[in-house]
């Protein structure tokens, strides 16, 4: 249960993640589960070297990270995950990482994209990806930082 | 949370406040009134011209006229506070009220679209109604943040509106129109904040400050107590924000060694004296403790792509001159924020600074359309640190535009993977450590003519009005404001330059070496230090209740508390509000500070007193049951002369 925030954000470690929510939760360890970025090494080095001081970074494609965060959630140390889609999301969860809550964080606009909220727009099938995500017993909210108050997707999603 | 804030917001700011917005000619008649009081009270009347420039203020404190600065400087109250002085005719006051305003607000972070305040509504408007209504600095604080709360609408309305400019630039980029894409990110979105932020901040100031003072002088005299103890634990709550960001690690021992070192010399030792101190520890920190020594390099080093694109044209078609570079840093360092909105935040800004590029590189209609499509899209990071991706991507255009085969998503990749990691850094050191500790300087440096700190006073009626009238030093604007200039747009200029020239390796050298993380240590060291010697220096809590020991009454805080540790309550007080922030959303913890001011100034066992003359009211403060708001506090009055 120390899968403290497992947070959706297009850019992954950024300011809000690390001035604000690092802080706030006194996270000790980042996990990054994005495919392609664990294939670049450059962004991989880059993201490791973002993070403050002391606190470490893995990236790893979703199949690893599935196994360590299965790992990561039965010990105390308190961590957080950062994802890029909820397509990602789902595939831990249905790989059997325990996400009670799942953080919509920053995701950008584009075409054919519907805004939520501030910062946050969904494609269609993200919209249904995250709708599974409740079905299987994943509460999604709205936090996009840690001072806002959590807002549940339900309350937003009128078409579920 | 728009709701919560809209509530919180309506209760604690005064009703008179809300009634100002109205015209302003039908309120025109109720402040010719108050000038008659001025004299004897030290009320200013706020004539429209001085409205005007006060509102035109507030506008360039989030507009883009002032080369990217304006967020760090005519943003922070410290600031603000300065030129509402200079406007007003007092400079040193308007410093040394907007020095206690920008306490609370030491720790405000934006970063990614998020708003928690509107800090220059509460320190423009809130300067003006505390210097037009001749209140003392504390209450002024507990005036402002409410204000601060009402303003985040001004920020919520530009977000959502500043959208639709965006789609105005997506038509422009269809026709391959350069100019007007980039005028479309500044024109629109400015007229549009021009208006919701000048009119508001107009009447306000206009009227604001008769209607608030006549509303404070009917309330019972307890709740203007109230306020001005709401006003000195509210700092706590700032440098509570702050110690979120740097009280941290081995940099723990510094706040406290701050604080020590300017309780125990009785406050007398310059903040600026703190500062050089903290300078040469932080050097010894750095020296001992080896942090941010370079980092091994990996093996097998990546080559950086845009190195590798750079080999194929031997006889380069367009080149980009300096003066290219330049004209685009300028155009992102001025407007990067000038259409910021919620679907694309610098989107439009980002394209904006390529126009110069896109002119130079690309001939056909169609180059210029991709290219601005290209650079319209979603993007945001922190706007000085974060040039490194500009330089990189222009760097990138340059070779695209000779022959090099780097398609879009080559491009993409580099802008969306570099953005969040850069923001990360770039807000770290920017919002995080160089504003914070600078205006902590700052600060300290505005306060520091003044006794606001009155326990080492000597308690007579006449330390009363000094409370008010104790000139603060506006040489703390004026450095603050030098020194955040510089450093900011180094930053920025270097992040550009460097990123063009040496592109993606700039990044991981520059992290490998450990210079950000020795940047960030060290003035993690300073800060802690400065940021101790702040708390010491201007939160204030006074308790009332004594005990009777050998038939003498003995205040708790001033005879038991104080000897053995002078600001041990101070220092409590602020832990706790530290503590608190772990738990508990800092709006709460400001409408508990409130309640427990108001509650504290209350008088449960004395009577309750109307208004009498300032003699009779300082005395008359002194029957609070558990909070006083000034130290010493319950002397009876001398007799009046005959």
């Amino acid at each position: 249960m120390s899968l403290q925030l497992v947070r959706i954000d297009d850019r992954l470690i950024h300011g809000q993640v690390v001035a604000v929510w690092l802080r706030t939760l006194s996270a000790k360890r980042i996990v990054i589960a994005d495919d392609a970025t664990a294939r670049d090494e450059f962004l991989r080095e880059v993201l490791t070297l973002a993070a403050p001081h002391g606190v470490p970074v893995e990236v790893l494609e979703v199949v690893e990270a599935a196994v360590r965060l299965i790992e990561l959630a039965a010990v105390p140390e308190p961590v957080m995950v950062l994802v890029r889609s909820p397509r990602t999301v789902l595939r831990l969860r249905r790989a059997g990482v325990p996400i009670p809550v799942v953080d919509l964080g920053g995701l950008g606009a584009g075409p054919g994209r519907k805004r939520l909220h501030k910062t946050i727009s969904v494609s269609p099938a993200e919209l249904e990806e995250l709708r599974e995500l409740e079905r299987l017993g994943t509460r999604v909210e709205i936090q996009i930082v840690a001072d806002d108050r959590p807002i549940p997707l339900r309350a937003l999603d009128q078409g579920s | 949370m728009l709701r919560r804030l809209g509530l919180v917001g309506a209760a604690l700011v005064p009703l008179g406040l809300i009634a100002a917005l109205a015209p302003a000619t039908a309120l025109a008649a109720d402040v010719a009134p108050q000038t008659a009081a001025a004299v004897d009270t030290g009320k200013i009347t706020v004539g429209p011209g001085q409205a005007a420039l006060i509102a035109l203020g507030y506008y360039l404190s989030n507009s883009p006229w002032l080369f990217g600065l304006a967020y760090f400087t005519l943003f922070r109250p410290l600031v603000a506070g300065f030129f509402v002085g200079l406007i007003l005719g007092d400079p040193a006051q308007g410093t040394l009220v907007g020095a206690a305003i920008n306490v609370p607000y030491l720790g405000f972070i934006s970063a990614g679209g998020s708003y928690p305040s509107d800090v220059p509504f509460a320190g423009w408007v809130g300067t003006t109604i505390a210097l037009a209504g001749g209140l003392d600095p504390a209450s002024a604080v507990a005036v402002a943040i409410p204000l601060g709360l009402l303003g985040i609408l001004i920020f919520y309305g530009r977000m959502a509106v500043d959208s639709i400019f965006a789609h105005w630039a997506d038509h422009f980029a269809e026709k391959g129109d350069i100019g007007l894409v980039g005028l479309m990110n500044v024109l629109p979105s400015q007229i549009f904040l021009f208006l919701i932020s000048f009119t508001p901040v107009f009447l306000l100031a206009l009227n604001g400050p008769a209607y608030i003072s006549d509303w404070l002088d009917q309330t019972p005299l307890w709740f203007s107590n109230g306020l001005v103890i709401a006003g000195g634990i509210l700092p706590a709550l700032g440098i509570a924000l702050t110690m979120r960001f740097i009280f941290r690690g081995s940099a723990i021992p510094y706040f406290f060694l701050g604080f020590i070192l300017f309780t125990f010399t009785g406050g007398s030792m310059s903040l600026v004296v703190i500062a050089a101190i903290g300078l040469a520890l932080a050097y010894l920190h750095l020296a001992f403790t080896g942090a941010g020594e370079p980092m091994a390099a990996p093996a097998a080093s990546a080559v950086p792509a845009a190195k590798a694109g750079k080999k194929p044209a031997a006889e380069p078609k367009v080149r980009l001159s300096r003066g290219d570079l330049l004209r685009s840093w300028a155009t992102w360092t001025f407007f990067s924020h000038a259409n910021y909105n919620y679907e694309r935040l610098q989107g439009t800004g980002f394209a904006h600074a390529m126009t110069p590029i896109i002119r130079k590189l690309y001939t056909t209609p169609e180059e210029i359309r991709a290219a601005l499509k290209r650079h319209l899209v979603f993007f945001n990071t922190e706007p000085n640190f974060g040039n490194v991706i500009h330089g990189t991507v222009i760097a990138m255009e340059e070779q695209r535009a000779n022959g090099a085969a780097i398609d879009d998503d080559a491009i993409n990749s580099v802008k969306s993977g570099l953005m969040g990691p850069l923001a990360g850094i770039g807000d770290s050191l920017s919002q995080s450590t160089i504003a914070p500790i600078l205006l902590a300087l700052g600060i300290g440096i505005a306060g520091s003519n003044a006794s606001i700190n009155i326990a080492s006073g000597t308690g007579g009626i006449q330390d009363v009005p000094t409370l008010g009238s104790a000139a603060g030093n506006p040489l703390g604007a004026i450095v603050y404001i030098g020194l955040v200039s510089v450093l900011i747009v180094s930053i920025g200029y270097v992040a550009w330059m460097q990123g063009y020239l040496r592109g993606r390796s700039f990044v991981t050298d520059l992290l490998r070496s450990g210079a950000i993380d020795r940047v960030i240590v060290g003035a993690g060291v300073l800060g802690n230090l400065v940021l101790g010697a702040l708390a010491a220096k201007f939160v204030m809590i006074y308790l009332a209740p004594t005990v009777d020991v050998a038939g003498a009454k003995l205040n708790i805080q001033a005879s038991i508390l104080d000897p053995i540790f002078p600001g041990a309550l101070v220092l409590g007080t602020v832990m706790l509000v530290w503590w608190l922030l772990k738990k508990v959303n800092p709006l709460l913890i400001l409408a508990g500070i409130l309640a427990v001011s108001l509650v504290g100034a209350y008088p449960f066992f004395g009577p309750e007193k109307p208004r009498g003359n300032e003699a009779q009211d300082f005395y008359e403060a002194c029957t609070s049951t558990l909070l006083h708001p000034w130290y010493p506090c319950g002397e009876p009055p001398p007799p009046e002369a005959p």
